[in-house]
C-alpha cells in the first residue's frame, strides 16, 4: 500500500525523515533505512536541507525504493530555475519516485556555500501548481507530455511563525493548488499547534489535505537550546526545556518528550499523521514509533543499529 | 490556471528605449515609494502597496516558514519580513483579500523594463484596485489569469 492510498484510506500515517550524506557514500543511506523498513509508511528525503551540499534527494530516493522503503522526495526552488526543475521531476517520477515534497528551500546564506546564487525562479506553491500541471499532462511551456507523471503532491506549514492569518493564506493557497498533504514545522508547542489547526478545520483545509503534525526527537537540551535561539519560525514550550535541563537522562526524557507530544497529536481532530524528524537520530525511530503505540503489527525487528558518527549542531 | 506569462519574446529596440524612458518616470515615483525593484512584472496592487521583491528570496506567494518572532527576516535578522509588512499593510488598507491570488512565475525578460509600458501593451496584467466582494480565493479563482485566453479579454477587468 503506498502513501497515498493509506492518506486516502484513512490510516494514521507516519513519515520520518533521512538526511543524505555529504559524500557518495550510499551505504550510509542503506544503513539507515534499515531503521525504517516495516516501521513507518514513507520517509522524506531532505534536499541539500540548510543549504549544505549533500547527496542527491531523487538519487537517494531511488536507493531508498531499492532498500524497500517508501520515499518522499523534497524538491527545493533555491538550486533550480524551472527548467531544471522540470527535467528532475521526469527524471524522478521515471524512476519510480511517487511522492514529492514541494518547498521553497532554505537561504543559502545559512549553508557551507554562503556566496552561491540563490535560484528561487519558482517559489513552493508555483512549484505545487507546476506539478499540478505535469500531473494533467503538460509542461509549464505548455508542451504536451506523452507520459505524464503521476506525483503525489505534499506541501509544508509552519503554525508557529506570525502572523497565523497569513499562513493560513498561504496554506490555503497550496492545498488549493494541489497539495495532497501537508507537513508541519516539529511542534513544541501543543497549545499554538491546536489554535492553528482550528483555524485549518474552520476553512476546512483538512478534509482537502492530510495535516502530517511534525514531531522532533531531541537528544540534549543543548539540541533544544540550539533550536530555540537558531531555527527560525520555531517556537518551544518553556517547559520541555526545563524538563530536558533536569533530566538526568537526556536521551530518555527526549524519548519520552516525544511520545507524549505523539499522543497529544493523535487525540486532535484533523491530524492524519506525524512526521517524524529525528535529525541525525535515526536509529530511535522504531523504538519512538513502538512507545507511542503505532507500531504496525506485522513489523519485523528492524535492523537497525546506531549510526557512528550521528554528529550534527541540531542535536549533538 | 495559467502560471507563466503568454508574451515570451523580449522587446523590440525602439521599444526597448521607450521602455528605458518610461522605467526614468516610474522610477522617479516607485523607487523612492515603494523601493520598486524594477522586476517589470509589477504586483503592488495585490500586495497591499509593499514591494514583495525586496523579499531575499523573492517570493511573489506569501513569506517562507522563516519569519522569526516579531516579524524579522530569517535572512537578515535586522530587517522586517516583507511578507508581515505586506500583510499589515493588506489588512490595514482592508486588501487581504488580494494576497489569495496565486501569483504567476515571473517573466524573466520582463526585468528592468518599465511596468506601466507592459501594462499599456498588455504584456502584463493591469493593477487591480478594486477589492473582490466575494471570498478572497473563490474571486481570485473566478476572474482567472489574464493573457490566457486572447489579451483584449484583460481590458475589461479593470473598471
Amino acid at each position: 500500500m503506498s502513501l497515498r492510498e493509506k492518506i486516502a484510506a484513512g490510516k494514521f500515517v507516519v513519515c520520518a525523515e533521512l538526511g543524505p550524506p555529504q559524500s557518495c557514500d550510499d551505504g550510509v543511506i542503506r544503513k539507515k533505512a534499515g531503521c525504517f523498513r516495516g516501521v513507518v509508511d514513507a520517509v522524506n528525503i531532505t534536499d541539500n536541507q540548510t543549504a549544505i551540499v549533500r547527496l542527491s534527494s531523487i538519487a537517494a530516493g531511488r536507493i531508498l525504493l531499492e532498500e524497500g522503503v517508501e520515499p518522499i522526495v523534497q524538491m527545493t526552488c533555491r538550486d533550480r530555475n524551472r527548467i531544471a526543475i522540470q527535467s528532475d521531476l521526469l527524471g524522478a517520477a521515471a524512476m519510480g519516485i511517487e511522492n514529492l515534497l514541494c518547498l521553497t528551500g532554505d537561504h543559502q546564506k545559512f549553508g557551507d556555500h554562503p556566496e552561491a546564487r540563490g535560484v528561487f525562479d519558482l517559489d513552493s506553491i508555483q512549484l505545487i501548481a507546476a506539478v499540478q500541471q505535469m500531473n494533467a499532462g503538460s509542461l509549464l511551456s505548455g508542451q504536451f507530455l506523452k507520459k505524464a507523471p503521476a506525483f503525489f503532491i505534499g506541501a509544508a506549514a509552519n503554525p508557529f511563525a506570525e502572523p497565523l492569518e497569513m499562513r493560513l493564506i498561504r496554506l490555503e493557497k497550496k492545498v488549493r493548488s494541489g497539495a495532497a498533504f501537508i507537513q508541519t514545522q516539529p511542534v513544541f508547542d501543543l497549545d499554538q499547534f491546536s489554535r492553528w489547526l482550528e483555524l485549518v478545520r474552520g476553512r476546512g483545509l483538512h478534509e482537502k489535505s492530510a495535516i502530517l503534525a511534525g514531531v522532533l526527537p531531541v537528544r540534549s537540551a543543548k539540541a533544544l537550546e540550539y533550536m530555540a535561539r537558531e531555527v527560525p519560525g520555531m517556537r518551544i514550550n518553556p517547559r520541555y526545556l526545563e524538563r530536558m535541563r533536569t533530566a538526568a537522562e537526556p536521551q530518555e526524557e527526549g524519548v519520552a518528550i516525544a511520545v507524549e507530544i505523539i499522543g497529544a497529536l493523535r487525540a486532535m481532530a484533523g491530524v492524519a499523521g506525524i512526521h517524524l524528524m529525528p535529525v541525525m537520530w535515526e536509529s530511535i525511530t522504531p523504538r519512538i514509533i513502538q512507545e507511542a503505540g503505532l507500531m504496525p503489527p506485522e513489523a519485523p525487528a528492524p535492523a537497525c543499529a546506531p549510526c557512528a558518527g550521528e554528529e550534527n549542531p541540531i542535536n549533538p | 490556471m495559467n502560471l507563466v506569462t503568454k508574451e515570451k519574446r523580449t522587446f523590440s529596440r525602439p521599444m526597448r528605449l521607450l521602455s528605458a524612458l518610461m522605467l526614468l518616470g516610474e522610477d522617479v515615483i516607485k523607487v523612492p515609494v515603494f523601493r520598486c525593484q524594477r522586476c517589470g512584472e509589477c504586483i503592488l496592487s495585490h500586495t497591499g502597496f509593499v514591494c514583495s521583491q525586496r523579499c531575499p528570496k523573492r517570493l511573489r506567494n506569501g513569506p517562507c516558514g522563516g519569519t522569526g518572532e516579531g516579524g524579522t527576516c530569517e535572512v537578515y535578522p535586522e530587517r522586517m519580513c516583507i511578507w508581515y509588512l505586506i500583510y499589515r499593510r493588506a489588512s490595514l488598507f482592508g486588501r487581504l483579500k488580494m494576497l489569495y491570488r496565486v501569483e504567476k512565475i515571473h517573466n524573466w525578460n520582463l526585468e528592468k523594463t518599465s511596468a506601466w509600458l507592459n501594462v499599456f501593451v498588455k504584456r502584463i496584467e493591469p493593477p487591480k484596485w478594486r477589492v473582490p466582494k466575494g471570498e478572497g480565493w473563490e474571486e481570485a479563482e473566478k476572474e482567472g489569469p489574464c493573457g490566457d485566453s486572447n489579451e483584449g479579454s484583460c481590458a475589461g477587468e479593470v473598471k
